[in-house]
């Protein structure tokens, strides 16, 4: 397609799209937005998106969050540097070396045989499903998608 | 609200190309406006701030349906993407026809259109943003914007010549 050909279509949709008319909205759409507006305001705070969280609230979870990350990271530092230099993280250190513990146990105790048989059937299952989608993409979906050119 | 909301509507449906889609966007629209009421009653700019929320929802909402199918769009032989069908280009297109009947025709061939071509064609010539912009709000690349559009304008044009062919044997 030359340049002229793809002025002269611009030119005459611009023309044909312009000034079309608005698409009336359907009569329910604002009884439908009154409903949702009441919805959301029967929702307890808590429910509600974070920004539109009681001030109180909103300081109070971020001083916890900032809590355990201190926490997160004083224990991660107490086990590098020893607890000795914090003592008062001891408690969340061992906490953390416990559950470290035992993930560690739970790793030894399965056959490496297991594991990889496990890794191999994931593989699998992810190229099946993969395969679906791609089977599902080009059938379902890509027979619409196809479109014409114009040519002169 | 009931100044606002063809606008909205029509926005979010020539967008999506799909009325529940569009039902479901104007009405959170229409939500987070009630959520700035205060900031939005009586301003200049409502119309603006409305017509804005209305585009990024829109785009918003099919972004996160594109996203799932675009490793399998990416997956399409050589060739294959469409074939060409020499059309011829008229001097006038719906010349004869009303507004209202022109938007009913417009509307219909839109829908006809996949999302890709559909939404930067839409962005273009209703909502007036340039190729850069459509760009940008899709975060697309601007040759893929350019071609998205030629090739959406070339597939609009038949696909009106048909509406219009078809709306004259009817009436």
């Amino acid at each position: 397609m030359n340049e002229s050909n793809d002025e002269k279509i611009e030119r005459l949709l611009k023309d044909a799209l312009s000034g079309l008319p608005l698409r009336r909205a359907p009569d329910a759409l604002q009884r439908r937005v009154l409903d949702e507006v009441a919805q959301r305001a029967a929702l307890p705070w808590w429910r509600r998106n974070f920004g539109q969280w009681p001030m109180a609230a909103r300081s109070a979870f971020v001083a916890v969050c900032v809590v355990l990350a201190g926490l997160s990271l004083t224990s991660g530092l107490t086990q590098q540097f020893g607890a000795e230099t914090l003592v008062w993280a001891k408690p969340v250190v061992g906490l953390m070396a416990s559950i470290g513990g035992v993930a560690t146990l739970a790793v030894s105790l399965v056959p490496p045989l297991f594991i990889y048989v496990a890794l191999v059937v994931g593989a699998l299952l992810y190229a099946l499903l993969f395969g679906l989608g791609a089977f599902a993409y080009r059938t379902l979906y890509l027979p619409h998608s196809n479109t014409a050119v114009v040519r002169q | 609200m009931r100044s606002y909301q063809d606008m909205v509507y029509t926005t979010a449906a020539r967008l999506t190309g799909n009325d529940a889609q569009a039902q479901d966007i104007a009405q959170e629209v229409f939500v987070r406006a009630y959520e700035h009421f205060a900031a939005l009653a009586g301003s200049a700019t409502a119309g603006g701030w409305l017509k804005t929320v209305a585009t990024n929802l829109a785009i918003n909402h099919l972004n996160r349906y594109r996203k799932r199918w675009r490793m399998f769009s990416e997956m399409r032989v050589a060739g294959e993407e469409s074939e060409e069908i020499e059309w011829e280009v008229p001097d006038t297109l719906l010349a004869d026809f009303s507004a209202e009947q022109r938007g009913a025709i417009v509307e219909q061939a839109l829908r006809g259109l996949p999302e890709h071509q559909r939404v930067p064609l839409v962005l273009y010539h209703f909502e007036d943003l340039s190729y850069q912009e459509i760009a940008a709000r899709l975060g697309t690349s601007l040759a893929k914007v350019k071609t998205d559009i030629r090739r959406a304008r070339a597939a609009l044009l038949p696909a009106l010549q048909a509406g219009a062919a078809r709306d004259t044997l009817e009436s």
